[in-house]
């Protein structure tokens, strides 16, 4: 019986493909949104019933690849597929008029079979295989409008993902190569705990993840991105995708080795984005950007505890839990308040109240609020993060919240009169609903002890810094305070007017240098390339010469010599 | 069977070109019925031989040329891999060149000198000494002018007078190599290597550069490569089959040989001729790259991308480890599915909607939904995205490298993924999501001239070039026929 069930991993991926090729089939494509949900299904199964670190071999597949479900992935497989499957209940109703359902159907079913694939390979190629089809294919769903601005979101998407694509695999080829040519994710784990191992490989592995994940000054698409895609595929995006990053890092990161300049490196990064970016977030006037930017933060409140066990060689027993059980609360909650932004303006009268009320328990679960799951998560996540980052984590509740504030506040108005589609409530409510209470049904499993038992007064003390953010909202209410509008991807604009500005002084000088080079041809090509062209052509008329002139040489050098 | 294999390999282009040669024009399906059943049954006798090579069997035909100077015909398994990628290729081109030129003038002639074409790069990948090996790649050089040069125009008999200058000059250079090293050492047979102890390590070197240089013209190495995008000039069956497998990949071949067969790895290791040799490789990926990002038409674009591409082969022969060697070998073959496919959809989509420059690709994915998907796939393997077949050569390569104590490659590897990036996915994106220029014709009237023969041959090797990447790691996928190889004696 567990060989059937091991059968699950592959079918997890396998599945979603069979349904993108199916609605290639011409006409197909509206009835495969409708089937969106069907797809994480074989995926969600695994994630419940597939016995823990079995592995199934592939063999003939990639480099004889692998799958395996450990704990750890399983609480990403499971929270992921959750999310993928309301997401696409909830795109089965608002894409039902879509224009291009093919292209939307072949790319969501295939990014989730990548994304899902990420969190069960058992060996770097798959890994890698999977990691790209996440990355890359989520080009078209970021731009799935078409409008300008998805446009360039979407390019910004690409040439960081492809970036991160590189960086990933060079940091895998080295550390494979450290490992002998072995190509086991344990084994390569393990290789980058060595000293003989390229230093580069660990410093590429997190910076390709980082990407994906938002770690600070490579987060710049997210908050472009999110915004663009269609309100189910951002869901996803920031529930989901983003966790293909953090997994990555989980995989990855050598944990019980101190690697205290990666380690530190990453934490102050990350605990930076932790508060930077929740603060960028009180400038966003979209619901998706601020979303964006709490997405920035509470990753980065992972990657900063991954940081600080990184650097002290903590054991991954006594974090993988706790960050798993964080960030499958964080990939709910997110995913909720996302379905939430397209939810608002159906939800007319009273039925906006009830929208407001949900999201804001979500918002402060997220934040940390006393009792509610997101409080426990986090207070599992406190022990390994030491004393600075319990403290910070703390703190970061009062950044959340005024983020969250923020959310409700821009949150798009209502048309009077309109009532929520029952598919896309059912979504939103299931997904809400799971993310309050599957960490507390998970947790006794994790920490080996009742939720119940965790000390509940301090929970409640400790969320003074709660307090303080509502004092603070009601004070910005009260004496009507706005905060500045701040553009969404913050460092990007200078970065692109920057880069605008080098590529027309770059072409200038270019321009300049070579006119004494230029005869005036009617080309529309750059002056570089047709000075190269005039090279290439000198060289054409005179290879037999040179060629000849070279064995000639070569016959008289021989004469001599022999 | 056991020596007239080879034989028979060599033979039934030559019926198909004697043939061709012979019918008139208008007796033109007679002349596709006979190309086709001749490369089809090629196909059935290579999947014979790979079965019986497998099982260890080798198949040898021998005649005596020149006293002392054998003709050999020898298939061993790397021959074989040459061997079954020319023979899977030239039957795809040959269904793709019905199609494409219909019923064009000067047919009887393309197709004869096509198959004399296919017959010297079946030659030379069985060529079992330097003097057979020469014979075979001359008569390659000779046989493929008249197809440069098919279209008769100034440009094209441009193409082909440059394309001449270079591969003869190279062959004399080449020619100059091996007597040189025959003078020393006597008939030079890849089965045996010759004895290279107390030749003086300057005259080897000397030889090396000469065979090198000479080979590296058709392989198109920097500088040598000034040829190659003019050949562009060509009908797309000949890039094609020209970018794959014929021209450039027997100068590749031939560098492999000389590298493995000739000089043997420890001797070109001692007398450190690999690393330069690797770094002109690695210069040649780089140029190609930024000279195929300047490009702003399609073929130019994609003849720069061989450049490129080709010279991995090189790299991994040059790099001298295990994992090197696998990564250029099976590039050998990767390269050639996913290149073909790529032009032989640029030449569909010339044929059909007279794109020719990037900027004219706009809305071709909607139009020709087929075509495009196909290049997508070759585009995406040139990348070194999984899982298409490219990712496993990088892959392969990229370790290779570290064996070899030269982390400085693996840089210049994700140099050229990002290049291949930056020149490739414009494209796509521009064939997928810009809408058509108005005077397109409609997807009605492209329907009721479509040609289903112009688009399978690249849907296959697309899928191929998906199936060798995908499944990698199955008895006679590319990657484990390489290993075999490389474990058969190229791992010492």
């Amino acid at each position: 019986m567990t060989a059937d069930l091991s059968l699950l991993l592959p079918l997890a991926v396998l599945w979603p493909m069979l349904l993108a090729s199916l609605s290639l089939l011409p006409g197909w494509g509206p009835r495969m949104v409708t089937l969106l949900p069907l797809g994480p299904l074989p995926g969600l199964a695994a994630a419940v019933i597939t016995p823990r670190d079995t592995p199934v071999a592939l063999p003939g597949i990639l480099l004889d690849g692998g799958l395996e479900l450990t704990g750890t992935g399983a609480l990403f497989l499971g929270g992921a597929a959750l999310l993928w499957f309301w997401a696409g209940v909830y795109a089965a109703f608002y894409l039902r008029h879509d224009g291009r359902p093919t292209s939307f159907a072949l790319f969501w079913n295939l990014v989730l079979a990548g994304n899902l694939g990420v969190f069960i390979a058992a060996d770097i190629i798959s890994f890698y295989v999977f990691f790209a089809l996440v990355s890359l294919l989520a080009y078209p769903l970021v731009i799935h409008d078409r409008k300008p601005a998805s446009m360039r979101a979407g390019t910004v998407y690409l040439v960081l993902a492809v970036l991160g694509e590189v960086a990933i695999l060079v940091g895998l080829m080295l550390a494979s190569y450290g490992a002998g040519g072995a190509i086991g994710i344990e084994a390569v784990r393990a290789a980058l705990a060595l000293p003989s191992t390229h230093p580069a490989a660990l410093g590429l592995l997190i910076a390709g993840f980082g990407i994906k994940a938002g770690l600070m000054p490579l987060h710049v698409w997210l908050p472009v991105a999110h915004p663009a895609a269609p309100v189910p595929a951002s869901a996803v995006l920031s529930g989901a995708i983003v966790k293909a990053g953090i997994f990555g890092l989980v995989a990855f990161l050598p944990l019980g080795t101190p690697a205290l300049g990666a380690g530190t490196v990453l934490m102050i990064l990350a605990f930076t984005g932790l508060f930077l970016a929740a603060l960028l977030a009180l400038g966003q006037a979209g619901a998706k950007s601020v979303l964006a930017y709490s997405t920035v933060s509470q990753m980065g409140l992972v990657m900063g505890v991954l940081g600080y066990a990184l650097a002290q060689g903590s054991a991954p027993a006594t974090l993988l839990p706790a960050l798993a059980l964080f960030t499958l609360h964080h990939g709910l909650a997110k995913g909720a308040l996302f379905l939430g932004v397209g939810l608002a303006p159906t939800c007319g009268r009273a039925w906006r109240w009830g929208l407001m009320a949900v999201l804001a328990v979500l918002g402060l679960s997220l934040a940390g609020g006393p009792l509610l799951a997101g409080a426990l998560v986090k207070s599992a996540l406190k022990d390994p993060a030491g004393a600075l980052g319990a403290t910070l984590i703390g703190l970061s509740a009062l950044t959340t919240a005024l983020a969250m504030a923020r959310y409700l506040a821009v949150l798009p108005r209502s048309k009077p009169r309109h009532r929520p589609p029952v598919l896309m409530a059912l979504a939103f409510l299931a997904l809400a609903g799971a993310a309050l209470w599957l960490p507390w049904l998970l947790y006794a499993d994790l920490a080996d002890k009742s939720p119940l038992a965790t000390d509940l007064r301090a929970q409640i003390t400790d969320a003074w810094p709660l307090g303080l953010a509502v004092l603070l909202i009601a004070g910005a209410a009260a004496v009507g305070l706005k905060p500045p509008a701040l553009p969404e991807g913050d460092a990007l604009g200078p970065v692109q007017r920057r880069a605008a500005a080098l590529t027309v002084a770059a072409r200038a000088a270019m321009r300049a240098g070579s006119r004494s080079l230029r005869r005036s041809r009617p080309k529309p090509q750059t002056v570089i390339a047709e000075d190269l062209d005039r090279v290439e052509d000198i060289f054409r008329e005179g290879a037999a010469a040179a060629i000849l002139l070279l064995a000639v040489t070569g016959a008289i050098l021989a004469s001599v010599l022999i | 069977m056991m020596t007239f294999a080879p034989l028979l390999l060599v033979f039934l282009p030559l019926v198909a070109a004697a043939v061709s040669f012979a019918l008139p024009e208008r007796l033109s399906s007679w002349r596709n019925a006979a190309n086709l059943g001749v490369a089809f049954t090629k196909l059935l006798v290579v999947a014979y031989l790979l079965n019986a090579t497998e099982a260890g069997l080798v198949f040898e035909w021998r005649y005596e040329f020149l006293p002392d100077n054998d003709l050999v015909l020898r298939l061993d398994k790397l021959a074989l891999l040459f061997v079954t990628l020319s023979v899977f290729l030239w039957l795809m081109t040959t269904i793709y060149a019905i199609a494409y030129f219909d019923r064009g003038p000067n047919l009887s002639r393309f197709f004869g000198f096509f198959n004399l074409c296919v017959l010297a790069a079946t030659g030379v990948a069985m060529s079992g000494t330097a003097i057979t090996f020469f014979l075979f790649y001359e008569l390659l050089t000779l046989a493929t002018w008249p197809l440069v040069a098919h279209k008769g125009d100034d440009k094209s008999l441009r193409a082909g007078r440059i394309y001449l200058s270079y591969t003869l000059a190279g062959s004399v250079a080449f020619l100059a190599g091996i007597l040189w090293l025959q003078s020393l050492v006597g008939a030079i047979e890849f089965a045996a290597p010759p004895d290279l102890t107390g030749i003086p390590a300057l005259t080897l070197t000397l030889i090396f550069i000469l065979c090198i240089g000479g080979l590296g013209v058709k392989a198109a190495i920097f500088p040598l490569h000034g040829w190659l995008p003019e050949a562009m000039a060509a009908p797309a069956p000949v890039s094609a089959l020209l970018h794959a497998v014929a021209v450039v990949k027997a100068g590749a071949f031939g560098i492999v040989r000389m590298i493995y067969d000739v000089y043997g790895i420890g001797t070109v290791a001692d007398l450190g001729l690999g690393l330069p040799l690797a770094a002109l490789a690695s210069v040649t990926i780089l140029y190609g790259s930024v000279r195929a990002l300047m490009q702003t038409d399609l073929k130019k674009r994609l003849a720069y991308s061989t450049v490129s591409q080709v010279s991995y082969i090189i790299l991994g022969a040059s790099l001298i480890g295990p994992y090197a060697v696998i990564g250029g070998l099976v590039h050998l073959v990767h390269q050639g599915i996913m290149k073909i496919t790529l032009f032989m959809c640029a030449g569909a989509l010339a044929n059909r909607m007279g794109i020719k420059a990037i900027a004219d690709l706009d809305g071709a994915g909607r139009l020709m939904p087929v075509t495009m998907a196909a290049f997508s796939v070759g585009a995406l393997g040139m990348i070194g995205l999984p899982p298409v077949a490219g990712f496993i050569s990088k892959w392969y390569l990229g370790i290779g490298a570290l064996q070899s104590d030269a982390a400085w490659v693996v840089a210049v590897l994700a140099g050229s993924s990002l290049l291949n990036a930056a020149y490739f996915l414009p494209l796509l994106y521009r064939a997928w999501l810009l809408p058509p220029p108005a005077d397109r014709p409609a997807i009605r009237e492209l329907a009721t001239t479509r040609d289903r023969m112009l688009i399978l041959p690249a849907a296959v090797t697309a899928l191929v070039s998906l199936g060798a990447g995908i499944f990698a790691s199955l008895p006679f996928s590319p990657l484990a026929w390489v290993t075999l190889i490389a474990e058969g004696g190229y791992l010492r």
